[in-house]
């Protein structure tokens, strides 16, 4: 049991870590921006070292209920990283209104999302989705005085209750009728004559994932949450928590189901298209770049579960290399909203005010431009690569409608994608003014840094990106 | 076929609480009746709970200070259920079952620190 | 040197055409210009070393172009006396109507456009006619015709322009797709698309038979008339002739160099190139001859008939192709080649002189409102007479005449010769001789001589009344308008509503010079080259495989009374002209007013226009709309994208309904999601 804790140093960092920064804030004052800033950003580089030292293991620890090795720590290295970025860009953001929570709960929700990244036990998997969703209320409703932000906070905190019970429902079932909540002992039950209820449990365990990962017809809350939240919350859950319950999902269906493909693939495959029609279908009659961007997460979630249907290892490669360049594009994409200020301050989210953007933050409309394309996955940029990957190991897998589905669907999406672009650069100047926004260098980096790797870089990755995919995958199978 | 003679204990158990709640409602309105006046008037007739009116708005204006009391105590509350079977198998589970409490009762305090620099706990 | 007289005119037009913005308006002028009369200073030469008997036939090649399977030929570059003949008149009359251009164009503000246009045409044109294979000709062929397109549509800001220039290219296409079938049919039966070696092979598949549309034929036949319905469309003769009326809607000069001396007489060209193949089937030579004697009446007929300069000298042209289309059916292809040597002199001149006539008159051309401009306009006048002297074939016989009498009686007298349906045919263009001296004369008594009736035409009133003061230059604009003539009556009591026409500029005057030297001596000057049996022997030197010297030999043997019979009729139709237009000017109201139903037939062209209204532009409307309306906007659009955009606009509004902001709602959505997949899962499994 002390030899496990040596193989769990991530998730003790990021509690010692967290429970620092809490008590930073707490005795300095919320003014301390810097150091308790600096805090959390030091954990979580600290629990990316760590798991990075623990690079090559792969066990179990803690009586088989948490798994160490490369799957895990691929998604908590996603995590982490996009966790450091949505603490990094916050405090010019709430300005003077920050506070050390802010750090704290990310680091926590970071460390239940490692938690859910290495589940492999129903009781694990419900205690770390809970310690990220517990976390994820909050920080949905943080500016507490704004009345949006409370709104967020509460319907996700309902809507993520009855998703909860949800999952818990389908949890019992599966224990009730398989005697553990071990995933290789269900799977081991699986293996054999599968039963109504066994069905219902599969049905209900996804259905609660389906709500972290927001997809259709789970994904309600999304979009009001998205546009509710502040900006930086909104940057944060469209990233890393995705990461997490798609890992996580991965691993139920196919560590703990895997046996029952016939069971479960139906129904990936229907969240999949449903997820991928409705993204691009809703983003089209949308006012705020928030909630669009809302609407392409739920589009590209369908995108990855056309990977995870395939139910092959290849699949799963798909799904990691997607979530990857999900991510970068994701957090790359919000940061230029977090750039778009009028004259007297105040967050620009309304798309009509894009209009001619272009003539106004050249740079910024370039780098928004790449990201939409990426989105799009329009080939010459790295969004595409994913894409093809996913669709490719879902012909491999039999599943060429749903690929051709999925392809089709894709053409919609790209319609409000290229919209964006289109109002940006051929449209008239809106109204209203977007002065430049001196000193945001660290920001100005980031979204350089993703735009350049989307643009072309990414494609010198992919050798590294599918050894690392590849032995990141095969862990499962 | 379910063995019911099992569930005698509890079918016994629920005729004794059935028998004892019926007691304790119906035997002081019987000897109310027997040994006292009976003036019936509204206030007399309206139901009575912990001070407040038992059927009003439950739109009603409520301190939220109340509210946060209540879970802070509900988390030591659970503290202590958890700290029960925690003393039971502690034999079992050595010290370092003693050191996850003691981490977790740290961290629990941490919380209260936290909570108390806030002024959560501070009435006014 | 064949190169540069080939690729000049393309150098020109690209640099002139794609480079107008950087090089400017009068560096275009120059440039074109400039490589038109190099490509005629180098072309002469040839022409002259062939007359000689010195020069030698030869094939340049310039590219590689197709080598697939058995298909294969290039760029090549053919110079023999008929290219040599069809290359001094193309690139004379091009730099000519270029160097007019100058003058006519003056005030238009696209003059790089259209020159760029010019040179390209003469490209297309050298490439049709250089062509040693059929693939390069339909090369050439759709060039022109695309040049042609543009030309015509040159003031494309006017509507009737537009039309015409629709009009032309697919009434062409109709006579292109006989050619490309006719090609395709070659390369059948040929099984190679070089032309001498057709020509070669062509005598031995005679009388040989072919299934076509279930129907034996004789191969022969079948090729010949389909490459016929290509020359039809493109020489405008009778059935495929409406778009070359129409096609004066174009800026004069290209009537000039496009309508009437060169692309329209591409398919005379290609029928003496061909002729080998021709001469192998009777039944085919005896629809060329019928189809040219036809032509040659019917546009004589409605030539007759009509107010306007342009169109009488258009169709003139038709009339005179059929002339040659005769010739060429009846054997005597030099005679056919001699005409369209002569004619390109003449016609272009009266083109031009007419050109010059519309430019005095302000882009007037109704000649109602001409009259008495012998003396506004003398050098003009002059020109004009040489081309009507040369188009009616004044000349005394065996002894000497203009242009267009040697050449004209040469086919009359080898039609004749050559007896059968020649004999029709001679009487046929002995008819039309009379009608063309009748309306030639008609058209220049109407417009020199008389009394000045222009104080009615609009053109007029308006450049008097507007730009009074201004020169009478500035008319770009009204050759924009449209050609309404309000009655209004100026003060003024001599018809002229105090206009008076001035001279063109000396860049117009000078190839109307030019050319009237043409008109009057190119047809003696090079008669027995083209027509005389032993020096047309050997001065065609086997590039006409074709050519009838017996013939020929029969054709200056004819009776004296067949001699004389052309320049007859031509007196009769000058004394009828003059007696009606000078004379007696009542007199064709009077005849129009007796002959009521047969001068709306023929004012009518025949009701040709009408016809085809009704049997193919109607039905094709109809046809259009039907697949536009019905297949297109009804099932592909429909079902297709925009049906897909309706759907797509239709789950948006769907979803954003459901995104009702009310959790309940969403947690119903879930649930219901959840009810859904539990049902689906459940029946799955069981």
């Amino acid at each position: 049991m002390t030899a496990d804790l040596a193989l769990i140093w991530p998730e003790l960092i990021l509690t010692i870590g967290g429970l620092i920064t809490l008590m930073l804030g707490t005795f300095l004052g919320d003014r301390q921006v810097g150091i308790y800033q600096l805090s959390a950003l030091l954990t979580l580089a600290a629990a990316a070292a760590a798991v990075v030292a623990l690079f090559g293991v792969e066990t179990t620890v803690f009586s088989g209920t948490l798994s160490v090795d490369g799957f895990g720590g691929f998604a908590k290295l996603l995590i982490y990283a996009a966790s450091f970025v949505c603490i990094l860009i916050a405090p010019r953001f709430f300005s003077g209104g920050m506070r050390a929570e802010y750090p704290t709960l990310i680091v926590f929700a970071a460390l239940g999302m490692g938690i859910m990244a290495s589940a492999r036990d129903l009781m694990t998997l419900y205690v770390g989705l809970e310690l990220n969703s517990l976390a994820a209320y909050v920080l949905a409703s943080f500016m507490r005085t704004d009345e949006r932000s409370s709104e967020a906070g509460l319907k996700y905190f309902v809507l993520g209750a009855l998703a909860s019970g949800m999952l818990l429902y389908g949890i019992s079932l599966l224990y009730g009728f398989t005697g553990t909540t071990d995933f290789a002992g269900i799977a081991a039950a699986m293996g054999g004559q599968l039963n109504i209820g066994l069905i219902f449990g599969i049905v209900f365990v996804l259905a609660g994932l389906g709500f972290k990962v927001s997809a259709v017809p789970f994904h309600m809350w999304t979009p009001d949450v998205y546009e509710g939240a502040p900006t930086p919350v909104t940057t944060f859950f469209a990233s890393a928590p995705k990461v997490a319950a798609m890992a996580l999902m991965t691993r139920v269906v196919i560590d703990a189901m895997g046996p029952a493909l016939g069971a479960w693939q139906q129904i990936i495959i229907f969240l999949a298209l449903a997820s991928i029609i409705l993204g691009a279908v809703g983003a089209i009659g949308q006012k705020n770049i928030k909630r669009l961007l809302a609407y392409s997460s739920i589009n590209n979630v369908g995108f990855m579960l056309i990977g995870l249907a395939a139910g092959t290892q290849q699949g799963v490669e798909g799904v990691l290399t997607y979530l990857l360049v999900y991510v970068v594009t994701t957090l790359g994409a919000f940061l230029v909203v977090l750039q778009l200020r009028d004259a007297d301050g105040n967050q620009i989210e309304s798309i009509p005010a894009l209009a001619g953007l272009s003539q106004r933050r050249p740079g910024l409309a370039a780098a928004m431009a790449v990201f939409m394309f990426s989105l799009a996955g329009i080939p010459p940029l790295f969004g595409f690569w994913p894409k093809y990957l996913v669709f490719e190991a879902a012909v491999n897998a039999n599943l060429v409608p749903l690929a051709v589905a999925g392809i089709v669907a894709s053409v919609i999406g790209a319609f409000y994608y290229i919209a964006i672009i289109k109002m940006m650069y051929f449209d008239d100047k809106s109204d209203t003014e977007i002065p430049a926004g001196g000193g945001a260098i660290v920001e100005d980096a980031v979204i350089t840094a993703s735009a350049l790797w989307l643009s072309v870089i990414g494609y010198l990755f992919i050798p590294v990106l599918a050894v690392v995919s590849a032995s990141a995958a095969a862990v499962l199978f | 076929m379910v063995d019911l003679t099992q569930y005698l204990p509890i079918l016994i158990f629920l005729v004794i609480a059935v028998g004892l709640s019926s007691a304790f409602v119906f035997l002081p309105m019987g000897v109310a009746r027997l040994t006292g006046a009976h003036k019936p008037e509204p206030a007399k007739l309206t139901e009575y709970e912990c001070g407040f009116p038992a059927f009003e708005d439950a739109r009603s204006q409520f301190d939220v200070r109340f509210y946060l009391v209540a879970i802070l105590f509900i988390i030591f509350d659970l503290e202590a259920a958890f700290l029960f079977p925690w003393a039971v198998s502690l034999e079992e589970i050595g010290w370092a079952g003693w050191a996850t409490m003691m981490i977790f009762l740290a961290e629990l305090t941490l919380g209260l620190v936290y909570a108390w620099k806030k002024g959560a706990l501070d009435w006014e | 040197m064949i190169q540069a007289i080939v690729f000049l005119p393309l150098l020109a037009a690209l640099i002139a055409g794609l480079g107008q913005r950087i090089i400017g308006t009068t560096a275009s002028k120059i440039l074109t210009t400039g490589a038109l009369f190099t490509s005629c200073a180098l072309s002469w030469p040839i022409f002259l070393s062939f007359v000689m008997g010195t020069g030698e036939a030869e094939v340049v090649t310039v590219l590689h172009w197709v080598s697939s399977g058995a298909l294969q030929f290039n760029w090549e570059l053919r110079v023999d006396t008929l290219t040599a003949v069809m290359l001094v008149v193309i690139t004379t009359v091009s730099a000519l109507v270029h160097l007019y251009s100058w003058g006519y164009m003056e005030e238009d503000p696209d003059q790089p456009r259209f020159f760029a246009y010019l040179s390209l045409f003469t490209f297309a044109m050298l490439m049709l006619v250089t062509a040693n294979n059929l693939v390069q000709m339909f090369f050439g062929w759709e060039g022109v015709g695309l040049a042609s397109y543009l030309l015509i549509g040159f003031w494309y800001k006017k509507p009737s322009a537009n039309a015409a220039a629709i009009k032309a290219f697919v009434v062409n296409r109709v006579g292109d797709l006989g050619f490309m079938l006719g090609i395709f049919g070659t390369f059948l039966v040929f099984g190679t698309v070089s032309i001498p070696e057709i020509l070669a092979a062509a005598p031995g598949m005679a009388g040989s038979t072919i299934t076509f549309m279930g129907m034996r034929l004789d191969t022969m036949t079948i090729l010949c008339l389909l490459l016929f319905i290509g020359a039809m469309g493109k020489s405008a003769q009778l059935g495929l002739h409406t778009w070359l009326p129409d096609a004066m809607e174009g800026p004069t000069p290209v009537s000039a160099l496009i309508h009437a001396a060169t692309m329209v007489t591409a398919g005379v060209f290609m029928v003496c190139r061909l002729s080998p193949m021709f001469e192998t089937s009777e039944v085919a030579l005896g629809v060329v001859t019928f189809v040219g004697a036809a032509t040659c009446l019917f546009a004589a007929t409605v030539g007759t008939t009509q107010w306007d300069i342009k169109r009488v000298i258009a169709y003139s042209t038709c009339s005179q192709l059929g002339y040659m289309f005769f010739a060429a059916g009846v054997g005597a292809y030099g005679a056919a080649m001699f005409h369209l040597f002569t004619h390109a002199f003449f016609k272009a001149l009266l083109f031009l002189g007419a050109g010059s006539v519309i430019h005095a008159m302000h882009h007037e051309q109704d000649m109602r409102y001409y009259g008495g401009l012998r003396k506004h306009i003398p050098i003009t006048f002059w020109a004009m007479m040489m081309g009507t002297l040369a188009i009616t074939g004044v000349g005394i016989a065996g002894v000497a005449g203009f242009a267009g009498f040697h050449s004209k009686d040469g086919i009359l007298e080898a039609a004749f010769a050559a007896g059968g349906g020649g004999v029709i045919a001679f009487w046929v263009g002995i008819f039309a001789a009379l009608l063309t001296s009748f309306y030639s004369w008609r058209l220049v008594f109407l417009t020199f001589y008389g009394k000045p009736r222009w104080e009615q035409s609009e053109h007029i009133q308006h450049a008097v009344h507007d730009d009074h003061g201004h020169g009478h230059d500035d008319h770009a604009h009204a050759a924009q308008g449209d050609h309404h003539h309000d009655a209004h009556h100026s003060a003024s009591g001599d018809g002229t509503a105090g206009y008076h026409p001035h001279e063109s500029p000396v860049s117009m005057i000078i190839p109307l010079v030019l050319l009237s030297i043409g008109a009057v001596f190119a047809g003696y000057a090079f008669k027995y080259q083209f027509i005389y049996p032993e020096q047309g022997l050997a001065f065609w030197n086997g590039s006409m495989l074709a050519y009838d010297a017996e013939l020929m030999h029969h054709s200056h043997q004819v009776d004296t009374w067949v001699k004389w019979t052309p320049f007859t009729v031509m007196a009769i139709g000058l004394f009828l002209a003059w007696n009606s237009y000078i004379r007696n000017t009542t007199l064709p109201a009077r005849f129009v007013a007796q002959f009521k139903l047969l001068h709306q037939f023929l004012y009518n062209k025949w009701y040709f226009d009408e016809l085809y209204n009704v049997l193919f532009v109607k039905p094709a409307f109809w046809i259009g709309r039907f697949f536009w309306k019905k297949g297109d906007e009804g099932t592909i659009d429909r079902f297709g994208p925009d049906g897909a955009a309706a759907l797509v606009a239709g789950g948006t509004r769907l979803a954003v309904r459901l995104q009702s902001g009310y959790v309940y709602g969403y947690a119903f959505v879930m649930l219901l999601g959840l009810v859904g997949l539990a049902s689906w899962a459940m029946v799955n499994f069981l």
